[in-house]
């Protein structure tokens, strides 16, 4: 086993562990560290797939704003007398957990016929950074959607402080 | 020596699909199952990377930079999306004093 194959499963380990501590701890700082601990996994993913600057977005973006935002806005809550994390109802629980195990086996047959005339490596091939013929494509091609983007985040920025700033509540303003 | 089998040894791009499913399938659970309306945010982030893992994986497998750009714009909707999820949170909790989606799962304020 070459070092690629062997850097694959351990990353897809470490990946797998993590995004169900995710799922599983009831302490939602704990869970909060665990997504932080998948998006660096997921940017190390990115580099074994030669996606050199979008792993560095990655990083900077979830692993550091992203995060960043969801653990300051834990900070704000006082969750010490949280216990269970899972919610009530043993019975909706139940259709929720089939639902979830329908849609993976839905989703793994189909896998299961993508299968079939594919063997080759996808971890070979050349290691050249790809970044500049990302920047052509995205300032000729999708230049427009690029700009659309920067009217969404304007929009977003205006609409978050306008959110936030809110008492809560749609019914009664003036409580 | 032993030989190590096939599906260990050589890494297709049919490893990273599975390993993104599972990571989709986690992110789901999570959404169905969490009770803070926080958890139910980051279990979201993570279906959205396995979508973006996907993406990137098919682009190296049709050696084609098409699909670094659709990721770079889906992460772009996810940090505002999250920004918005988050100010949502903050006005929730201003209102009930608690996180929990069993309070407003009726959407009546």
């Amino acid at each position: 086993m070459s070092i690629d194959v062997v850097l694959f499963w351990f990353l897809a380990l470490i990946t797998l562990a993590s995004a169900l501590g995710v799922l599983f701890f009831a302490n939602p700082i704990f869970a909060s560290l665990s997504l932080a601990m998948t998006m660096v996994s997921i940017a190390a993913l990115f580099v074994t797939l030669n996606a050199y600057f979008i792993a560095g977005v990655q990083l900077i973006v979830y692993a550091g704003a992203v995060m960043v935002l969801f653990v300051m806005v834990l900070m704000l809550f006082d969750l010490k007398k949280e216990k269970r994390s899972f919610s009530k109802g043993t019975f909706t629980n139940l259709v929720k957990v089939c639902s979830v195990g329908v849609f993976a086996g839905i989703l793994l047959a189909s896998l299961a016929f993508f299968e079939k005339n594919n063997s080759t490596s996808i971890l070979t091939g050349s290691y050249a950074d790809n970044t500049k013929e990302l920047a052509q494509l995205l300032y000729t091609k999708y230049v427009l959607l690029f700009e659309f983007l920067g009217v969404l985040l304007l929009v977003i920025a205006i609409g978050v402080v306008a959110l936030a700033k809110s008492k809560g509540g749609t019914h009664d303003s003036n409580s | 020596m032993i030989q190590t089998p096939d599906i260990l040894a050589t890494i297709t791009v049919s490893h990273y699909l599975v390993l993104a499913s599972m990571l989709f399938i986690i992110g789901m659970a999570g959404v169905l199952l969490k009770k803070n309306v926080l958890v139910i945010l980051m279990s979201i982030e993570l279906m959205l990377n396995a979508v973006n893992l996907v993406f990137i994986a098919f682009s190296k497998y049709n050696q084609s930079t098409s699909g670094h750009i659709i990721v770079f714009f889906v992460m772009t909707i996810a940090a505002a999306e999250a920004a918005v999820g988050l100010a949502i949170v903050v006005s929730i909790f201003k209102r009930f004093k608690e996180v929990n989606i069993r309070f407003f799962e009726h959407l009546k304020g």
